[in-house]
């Protein structure tokens, strides 16, 4: 079960910028966060809001015109031990931990495999270059054991087929089997099952469960579904235009939701188990990064919203150890 | 249930099969739609669930006569639409409209807010006094204003785009609209916001939906009606309440169990109906039953038998061999 | 940061312009200012995309140069195209740059309407003793006329082809396809040749039971009337052009027209009941006009270069038409030691192609709403400021 209070990840103060055509996007806007081992931890939020980002920030996966401009990530490689610094490691040295120590499932599994290769040799590949087996030949052999892992029908027919071959949740199925060949401390998924249609998200969901138990993993998860979030996770944060504004043990934000944008976004989910009258929107669409309104990012669109909110950034505020805020109504 | 005299929209076993071309011939049909039944009454929404590729966007152009079928009929206000001719065939383009997915690419880039919505009038040649005026009083019905009338919609969001959209159907005063997943581009703040707007014009305008999409939350907000297809076939049709309190077919419950539920208590302790694999392809779809491969409840007549589509309660259909008419 | 526009002076300058022209156009029309406002705030963005791009103006330079000459070059030019030096200066024989000649008062001269007097001839003579300098301004006559003649018909062919091939698809597409397909295959060269021998006599018969036409066509290229048997060449040359020229605008029109075509709002307009052919007009049309532009700038330096070798190969202009690929010709016997007759007439076609290809190049980018909507940003963030400056 969960190790208490022990981090494998904490990220303290990150900002990312991406410097497009159109001006500077400012992406990422201080985020701070730890992630406990065992724990599922999700990052949620609308398009745009930067949870994608920062799941590639943690390993330096941000490409140009993207910049990491500032900011930590701490990784604890044992527990309780000095942490490693990733932001601060070589490309070289990042590349041994990518992959083998943190890997990452993303949402698109063809844009994940490789079309030319089958999918024995890419599951191979990963753990040879790991270092975990001697020869591909050897690594056909653990590919079956691994497919089987992830409950794929047919795994020894399976492994000798081509990403072509595989419908999409038999991709997806063999994406998260590579992620994990190399028994990784910590699985970022980001949008796992975004592609994929209903029940076949679910077998996905239940897998990722299941793995999760056998393995002792620790998942960050990143979507935008809410049913996901409640459906998955141990402890969420809520990000709005590159900040974190709440962050909360996952019955707790369901229960009692105290940022204006967190209460609205549950408000605005329609439930499919409750005939609901009418849903409340929330006004005006997600801000402009290039230009993003002072203060609270949030404030042009709340209903609350104070002289205060329009030129100060809100402090974060813990209401309880596992509860915390950012916002100028709780301070 | 209620007493109605004609439905608006009643489709009766409407089939679409698409070739597959090989080098010399036809390889084999997609039965993208496979015998689909069902009506739409005025001023009510019927909301078509399914995964993707189970052939929901194809029905929703065949009732709009986008697309012909391959046999089938798709009668609207009692009258086939795949009929008319003329006249007929122009009255029922100008009462029949569709709203897109992606707003994003719904709307030609080069043309301004005022040239899209007022092109329709154009076409149709209704006499209108004062276009500027007309296509204002668009805009404020669908929460924009005239500051917006003279520009292009690269400047504006996804949410705006999509209200845009709509007031270009709506300047022709239609009385039936397909859906095709208006929201899905959009994010959830802005989605309830054009959610919201739908039900507000059906209410104020007595318009008829079609409402298709695979969010069952969406469409269980949106619906009187709901319609699950598989693999091009309905497989349960009934009152929305009663199809999402009381679901009679095995795919639909387990559809409705694969949909996590934005609630931490409830989602984590309810039982699910789990089935395995994925939908097979439409090109050689199962025998008998489509969903017998992967039916948890399969029995032998499954794989022998199509059932039939049967009244089970009043107004509630089911298309298994698990149940019987009453 | 460094990036933010000013408004430079050019780019007034392009606003004006703009503005100018959007105002007569509202005087036309009253209330087009209005309705189109978006519309010349782009057109703003786009000359203000031109004004920051040094290859550009370069291009529009060398471009607008090129024009001019070709236009007033017959008047400016000191001697006529063919007027031969050597009968009043030995000295003008395959004369270098700058040798200065000297025409006596003679009835010769007078007959050959050339005034008396010390000429330098800038750019040196040829064999025949012709200032080369004349020869190039009015070979840039030649050019302009041949490549605007064949730009006025031959990609127009292939667009109305390619549109409807396109949007119609199915048998009608394959068919003019195939069609296309066959005059791809056609050599360009080689039907010229044919072409040059055997057109122009029936061209020069055609002219002379015209001549009005002949008129117009003499005055068009600046050529006396005792030339319009050697004009017959160029005109069977244009001819050769329009039948090699439109497959390529076919093919590019076809797919672009496929791909505009799969795009949802035209969709989304057959669905409201728009017909066909104003989905063409409206839909498609203004979507795919901008590679349109670009190839066809692009193409007209093409023209120019295209002609200028044929030529040069002797398949085109014949003497004593001023033509800069027949220059470089009729000079290259006489190179090295005679250099100029084969730089200068190849510096201008160098600059003029390079000039329309720097033009259609920015022109892409020009074209592309993303350099525009970066434009626009950047010009918002600088008002952004400047506003805060003021506050």
């Amino acid at each position: 079960m969960k190790s208490e209070h022990l981090p494998i990840i904490e990220v303290k103060d990150l900002y990312v910028n991406f410097y497009t055509y159109a001006g500077v996007v400012k992406a990422i806007d201080g985020v701070s966060f730890t992630i406990y081992r065992g724990e599922t931890y999700c990052l949620v939020g609308e398009t745009g809001c930067g949870k994608s980002v920062t799941a590639k920030s943690l390993t330096k996966l941000i490409r140009p015109p993207g910049r990491i401009e500032k900011g930590q990530v701490l990784y604890y490689r044992e527990p309780g031990k000095e942490p490693i610094d990733l932001l601060g490691l070589s490309e070289e040295e990042l590349r041994r931990i990518r992959g083998a120590e943190i890997s990452y499932i993303f949402q698109d599994p063809s844009a994940s495999l490789d079309p030319l290769y089958n999918i024995g040799y890419q599951i191979s590949e990963t753990m040879y270059d790991h270092g975990l087996i001697s020869s591909i030949k050897e690594g056909f052999l653990k590919a079956v054991d691994i497919l089987k892992s992830v409950l794929m029908p047919d795994p020894e027919t399976r492994v000798k087929n081509y990403p072509h071959e595989l419908s999409g949740g038999m991709k997806q199925r063999a994406v998260i089997g590579i992620s994990l060949s190399n028994n990784p401390r910590l699985v970022i998924a980001d949008e796992p099952t975004t592609a994929l249609d209903a029940t076949v998200q679910d077998q996905i969901m239940d897998l990722l469960k299941k793995l999760k138990k056998e393995k002792n993993l620790t998942v960050l998860l990143i979507t935008h579904n809410m049913g996901l979030v409640a459906d998955m996770c141990d402890r969420v944060a809520v990000m709005y235009a590159g900040r974190i504004v709440e962050e909360a043990d996952i019955y707790e934000l369901f229960k009692n939701p105290l940022h204006p944008y967190t209460k609205a976004l549950l408000k605005a989910v329609p439930n499919p188990v409750k005939k609901i009258d009418k849903l409340e929107s929330i006004p005006g669409t997600v801000p402009n990064l290039i230009y993003p309104p002072p203060g609270c990012r949030f404030h042009p669109r709340c209903q609350y919203a104070m002289e205060k909110c329009k030129s100060e950034r809100p402090p974060e505020i813990w209401v309880s150890s596992t509860h915390r805020v950012s916002c100028w109504l709780y301070s | 249930m209620k007493c109605m005299s004609t439905p608006l929209v009643k489709v009766v076993d409407l089939k679409k099969y698409f070739p597959v071309k090989g080098i010399f011939f036809t390889k084999g049909y997609v039965k993208a739609v496979d015998g689909v039944n069902f009506e739409i009454y005025k001023g009510k929404t019927l909301g078509l669930v399914g995964e993707s590729g189970c052939g929901k966007t194809t029905v929703g152009k065949l009732v709009l006569r986008l697309l012909k079928p391959t046999s089938g009929k798709a009668l609207f206000e009692g009258k086939d639409i795949f009929k008319l001719r003329g006249k007929e065939l122009k009255e029922f383009r100008k009462k029949a409209q569709m709203v897109f997915q992606d707003p994003y690419s719904s709307l030609n880039p080069r043309m301004t807010i005022f040239d899209t919505i007022y092109e329709p009038i154009k076409i149709y040649k209704i006499k209108v006094s004062d276009p500027e005026k007309f296509v204002v009083e668009l805009l404020y019905r669908v929460g924009l204003n005239e500051s917006h009338l003279y520009r292009y919609p690269h400047e504006f969001s996804g949410g705006q785009r999509q209200r845009i959209a709509i007031a270009r159907i709506l300047a022709l005063n239609p009385e039936f609209i397909v859906l095709d997943e208006p929201t899905s581009a959009l994010d959830v703040s802005v989605q309830a916001q054009i959610l919201n707007l739908l039900k507000d014009l059906q209410k104020k305008m007595d318009l008829t939906y079609l409402f298709i999409s695979h969010d069952l939350g969406v469409v269980r907000y949106m619906s009187d009606y709901i319609a699950v297809m598989y693999l091009g076939q309905i497989v349960e049709y009934g009152p929305a309440e009663e199809v999402f309190e009381k679901p009679l077919h095995p795919y639909t419950k387990a559809l409705f169990s694969a949909i996590p539920i934005p609630d931490p208590e409830i989602t984590r302790k309810r039982e699910k109906l789990r089935v395995p694999g994925e939908p097979p392809s439409p090109i050689n779809p199962p025998s008998g039953c489509r969903f017998h491969p992967r039916c948890p409840f399969r029995q032998e007549i499954c794989n022998r038998e199509e059932p039939e589509f049967i009244e089970y309660e009043k107004g509630h259909y089911v298309k298994c061999h698990l149940y019987s008419r009453k | 940061m460094s990036e933010i526009y000013e408004k430079k002076l050019l780019d007034k300058f392009s606003d004006a312009l703009i503005e100018g022209f959007a105002k007569f156009l509202d005087k036309v029309r009253p209330g087009w200012y209005k309705k189109n406002k978006a519309r010349v705030d782009e057109w703003k963005l786009m000359a203000y995309a031109l004004n920051r791009s040094p290859p550009g103006l370069i291009g529009l330079a060398l471009v607008i140069v090129f024009i001019v000459l070709a236009i007033v070059g017959p008047y400016i030019a000191p001697f006529n195209y063919d007027t031969p030096l050597t009968a009043f200066d030995r000295d003008a024989y395959l004369a270098p740059p700058g040798t200065v000649i000297t025409i006596p008062n003679t009835t010769a001269a007078k007959f050959l309407g050339v005034r008396s007097g010390n000429y330098t001839l800038l750019l040196g003579s040829d064999d025949y003793g012709r200032d080369l300098f004349s020869r190039i301004l009015y070979g840039a006559r030649t050019s302009l006329i041949v490549a605007i003649m064949v730009m006025l018909v031959g990609p127009w062919i292939g667009i109305l082809i390619g549109l409807v091939a396109g949007y119609y698809g199915g048998k009608i597409d394959e068919i003019l396809m195939r069609f296309t397909d066959i005059f791809l295959a056609f050599p360009g060269l080689i039907l010229a040749i044919a072409f040059s021998a055997v057109l122009p006599p029936r061209i020069q018969y055609f002219l002379n039971a015209n001549p009005a036409v002949r008129q117009f066509f003499l005055s068009l290229f600046s050529l006396k009337v005792q030339h319009a048997g050697s004009m017959a060449y160029l005109v069977s040359v244009i001819i050769a052009l329009w039948i090699v020229w439109w497959p390529g605008y076919a093919r590019l029109v076809r797919g672009l027209v496929l791909s505009a075509r799969e795009n949802l709002y035209v969709e989304a307009a057959r669905a409201l009941g728009v017909p066909t052919r104003w989905i063409l007009l409206r839909h498609i049309t203004p979507n795919i006009i901008g590679p349109i532009l670009v190839y066809l700038t692009l193409d007209f330096g093409g023209v120019i270069l295209t002609e200028a070798g044929l030529s040069f190969l002797g398949v085109g202009a014949v003497p004593p038409i001023a033509d800069w690929g027949r220059i470089i010709n009729d000079g290259s016997q006489y190179f090295p030691n005679s250099w100029w007759l084969v730089f200068y007439p190849g510096l201008m076609i160098l600059l003029t192609v390079l000039g329309f290809n720097l033009i259609g190049d920015t022109l892409r980018d020009i074209l592309d709403p993303k350099t525009r909507r970066s434009i626009e940003f950047k010009l918002k963030k600088k008002k952004q400021k400047g506003e805060k400056n003021e506050v």
